[in-house]
C-alpha cells in the first residue's frame, strides 16, 4: 500500500505541498491568512492557466516559448482596440481570444505541415508576437479598463466567513480551476488525450496507429492560443494595465509548474493534476518565502534549487518505474 | 521498500529543514502585532515595520539609496525591509507589495516601474491604513499620500545651463546629446532648458535642435561626440543628458585631447564619471545625493505614519536634511547636487 502511494507522483507532490504548508504555518506570520493568501493567488492565475495547454504540448514533446508573448499580444489588441477603437469590452475580449487562438494556429500549422520542431518555430513566433505587440501599441502602456472588466482580476466570486473574518474567492481563481478541470478531464478521459499521450510516447507508433498527427498538433497549439487568449484578459484585468513588455518570462513559469508535475519533458507522460500541484508548489514556496521577508535574489535562487532537486526525482522516478516493469 | 520509504522520509525531512532555515530570520517582532488591526493605535507601541522598495535590487543606484534608508532606519528606531525586484519588473513589485500588506507594514514606500500597474496595490494598501509613500519615481497621485521627489525638473535644467554659461561662457554654441528622441526626462529638461536659455542666456545658442541621440549606448555616445566636434568646428559646449551619454561624451573628449576647447557637463552617477572629473576633462555635472533620497523617504513614512506629516505643510526638515520643501503633496530633497573635483571622492554610487 505505501510502496504504491510512494510510486504516485502527484501523492508525493502532495505531500511536498503539504510539508510547504506545514513548514510555513510553523515559521512565518501571516501566512495562515486565509483570505490573503487567496487573493495573492490571483497572480497565479495566468502562469497556471497557460500550464494547462503547456502540459498537453509537453505530453508531445512538444514546447511552446511563445505563450508570454501571445498574452502580451492579445492583452494590446484588448486595449488599442478599447481605447483607440472605441470597440466596446466584451467585443475587444473576444478578439485578443480569436488572435490568441490565431496565433496558437500559426505555431501549430508551421511546426506540422513544415515539420520544423516547436522549439524552433516558437522560438521565432515568441519574437514575432511580441514584436506585434510593441508595434501595435508603439511601446505605450493602455490603462483605464471599465470597472467590470477590472472585475475579472480584482472582483470576488463569493465570500465565506472563517473564524469570524471574512474570506473572498476572487473571480480570477474559479477561472483557474474550472480551466484546469477541463483539461484534466479531457487529457484523462477522452480520446484526444490517448492520442496526446500515444504521440508523445512513439510518434511513429501513432502515425501508423492511424492517429491524426498533424491534426492533433495544430489542434493542440491553438487550444494552446486560445488558453493564452483567455488568460491575457485576466492578466490584463490583475495589473489593470495592458503593456508590450507584460508576461515576459510567463512561458518559464508555465513550463515549470508542468515540470515539477511530473509531465515528462519527452513526451508520452503528463498530469494536470500534477500540473496543478507543481503551479501551487511553486506558488505557496514564492509566497511564503516573500512573507518570510527573504530578499528577493534569493528567492530566486530557493526556486532554482527546487527545480533542480524535482527535475532529479522526476527522472530517479521514471527510472525505478522503468526498472520494476 | 523499507529503503524507498527511507530515502523519501530523508528528502522530505531535508525540504522541512530548509524552510525552517528560510523562515527563521522573521519571527522577532512578530508576537506583537498578530491581532492588531488597526496600525496607528498600534503605533505607540510596537516598532514601525516601513517597506521601502527600488525599482529594482542589485545596481549602484539603488544600493546607494539602500544606505541612507538603513541610516534613518536606525536613527529612528524603526523596523526597514528594503526589497524588490531583480528585474525592474512592476508585476514583482505588486505581488511583493501585497505581501507588505499581509505581513500589515505601518508604511510602503515604492519606486513604481509603471504607475498604471501599481496603482491598485497602492489603493489597497491605503485602504487598509497602511500609508503610502513614492520615491523616487512618482505612480498616479491619487494611489499614494507623498511622493518624495529628488528635485525638480526646473532645478535639473537651470542648474545645468548655469555650469554651462559659467564654464564656456554666456556666448557659447552648445548642442545636446540624450538617450532616445522620446525619452520623457531628457526631453522636459531640454524644454525647460530652453525656456531659461531665451530669458537669462539669449546669447547662447543650440547648434542642433534636433539633440544626438544615442540610446543607451555608451560606445554610440562616444562615435557621435566625436563627429559632433568635426561637424562643428565651433563647437563650445555639450550637455550629455543620460548616465550614459554623459561618460561617452567624456571619452570622446579625452581621445580628441579637446576638454579645453570644448565644455562638457551633464547628468550621471559619481562612479560613472570619477575618472573624467579627477583627470579634468569634465569640471562640473549634476545629479541628486542619492543616500539622502533614500534617507528622506524614510524620515517621510514615519512622518506620516506619525501623523506629523500633513497635506499643507511647507517644510519638512528632519534629521540631517535641511533643504528640502514641500509642495502639495511633492516632498522635494532639494536643489540638484553639483560634484566637482573636490567633492567627487566622498560619493561611492
Amino acid at each position: 500500500m505505501i510502496q504504491r502511494l510512494l510510486n504516485n507522483r502527484e501523492f508525493i507532490l502532495f505531500g511536498v505541498l503539504c510539508l510547504l504548508f506545514v513548514g510555513f504555518s510553523i515559521t512565518t506570520e501571516y501566512f495562515l491568512n486565509l483570505d490573503s493568501l487567496l487573493s495573492y493567488s490571483r497572480y497565479w492565475v495566468a502562469p497556471g492557466m497557460l500550464a494547462v495547454p503547456m502540459t498537453f504540448i509537453i505530453a508531445t514533446a512538444g514546447i511552446d516559448l511563445s505563450v508570454g508573448s501571445i498574452v502580451a499580444m492579445c492583452g494590446i489588441i484588448l486595449g488599442v482596440l478599447y481605447r483607440d477603437y472605441q470597440w466596446p469590452i466584451a467585443a475587444a475580449c473576444a478578439a485578443a481570444i480569436l488572435s490568441g487562438t490565431a496565433a496558437g494556429a500559426v505555431n501549430g500549422g508551421v511546426s506540422s505541415w513544415f515539420r520544423i520542431p516547436p522549439l524552433v518555430v516558437t522560438l521565432a513566433t515568441m519574437t514575432l508576437f511580441r514584436g506585434v505587440a510593441f508595434g501595435l501599441s508603439k511601446a505605450d502602456a493602455i490603462s483605464n479598463f471599465p470597472p467590470g472588466f477590472k472585475s475579472l482580476g480584482n472582483g470576488d466570486l463569493f465570500s465565506f466567513t472563517l473564524n469570524g473574518s471574512p474570506v473572498f474567492v476572487p473571480i480570477a481563481l474559479g477561472a483557474l480551476l474550472l480551466t484546469m478541470i477541463i483539461g484534466g478531464i479531457i487529457l484523462r478521459y477522452t480520446w484526444m488525450g490517448r492520442y496526446t499521450l500515444a504521440l508523445g510516447e512513439n510518434p511513429v507508433a501513432a502515425r501508423y496507429g492511424a492517429i491524426p498527427v498533424r491534426g492533433l498538433t495544430l489542434g493542440i497549439y491553438t487550444a494552446c492560443g486560445c488558453v493564452c487568449g483567455v488568460a491575457s484578459l485576466f492578466y490584463t484585468a490583475v495589473y489593470g494595465t495592458a503593456r508590450a513588455d507584460a508576461a515576459m518570462g510567463l512561458e518559464l513559469e508555465a513550463i515549470a509548474a508542468v515540470v515539477i508535475g511530473g509531465t515528462r519533458i519527452s513526451g508520452g507522460q503528463a498530469s494536470v493534476v500534477g500540473t496543478l500541484l507543481g503551479l501551487l508548489i511553486i506558488g505557496i514556496l514564492k509566497y511564503g518565502l516573500d512573507l518570510s521577508g527573504v530578499r528577493s535574489q534569493y528567492v530566486v535562487i530557493i526556486v532554482g534549487v527546487l527545480l533542480i532537486v524535482t527535475a532529479v526525482f522526476n527522472e530517479w522516478m521514471a527510472r525505478r518505474a522503468g526498472e520494476s516493469k | 521498500m523499507t529503503r524507498c520509504f527511507f530515502s523519501w522520509g530523508v528528502a522530505s525531512l531535508a525540504m522541512a529543514l530548509a524552510l525552517v532555515g528560510c523562515g527563521g530570520g522573521s519571527e522577532d517582532s512578530g508576537a506583537a502585532t498578530d491581532n492588531s488591526t488597526e496600525n496607528a493605535s498600534a503605533s505607540e507601541t510596537k516598532t514601525l515595520k516601513i517597506g521601502v522598495m527600488p525599482k529594482l535590487i542589485g545596481i549602484g543606484y539603488f544600493n546607494a539609496a539602500e544606505m541612507g534608508v538603513k541610516e534613518a532606519a536606525e536613527a529612528l528606531g524603526v523596523e526597514v525591509d528594503y526589497d524588490g525586484p531583480v528585474d525592474a519588473d512592476v508585476t514583482k513589485q505588486v505581488q511583493l507589495i501585497d505581501t507588505w500588506i499581509t505581513r500589515q507594514y505601518d508604511a510602503i514606500c515604492v519606486a513604481p516601474n509603471d504607475p498604471d500597474a501599481i496603482s491598485d496595490v497602492l489603493n489597497k494598501a491605503r485602504k487598509r491604513g497602511i500609508k503610502v509613500i513614492t520615491w523616487d519615481t512618482d505612480s498616479h497621485t491619487d494611489s499614494r499620500d507623498f511622493f518624495v521627489n529628488q528635485t525638480t525638473s526646473e532645478a535639473i535644467a537651470h542648474t545645468m545651463m548655469d555650469i554651462m554659461a559659467e564654464g564656456a561662457g554666456a556666448e557659447a554654441k552648445f548642442i545636446n546629446i540624450t538617450g532616445t528622441l522620446t525619452a520623457a526626462n531628457q526631453n522636459t529638461w531640454m524644454e525647460l532648458m530652453e525656456t531659461y536659455r531665451q530669458t537669462k542666456y539669449p546669447g547662447m545658442t543650440n547648434l542642433s535642435e534636433t539633440p544626438k541621440a544615442p540610446g543607451e549606448d555608451q560606445a554610440m555616445a562616444t562615435q557621435l561626440t566625436a563627429d559632433s566636434l568635426k561637424a562643428y568646428p565651433d563647437l563650445q559646449g555639450i550637455f550629455g543628458l543620460t548616465s550614459v551619454a554623459l561618460p561617452g561624451a567624456a571619452e570622446a573628449l579625452r581621445k580628441a585631447n579637446a576638454a579645453d576647447k570644448v565644455y562638457l557637463t551633464g547628468l550621471a552617477t559619481p562612479n560613472d564619471m570619477k575618472e573624467y572629473v579627477l583627470d579634468g576633462t569634465v569640471k562640473k555635472f549634476v545629479l541628486w545625493n542619492v543616500p539622502d533620497l533614500g534617507y528622506l523617504t524614510v524620515h517621510a513614512a514615519v512622518a506620516a505614519v506619525k501623523g506629523e506629516l500633513t497635506e499643507g505643510a511647507t517644510e519638512f526638515n528632519t534629521g540631517r536634511i535641511t533643504t528640502s520643501r514641500i509642495e502639495g503633496s511633492e516632498i522635494i530633497l532639494g536643489d540638484p547636487l553639483v560634484f566637482t573635483k573636490d567633492n567627487i571622492e566622498n560619493f561611492d554610487y
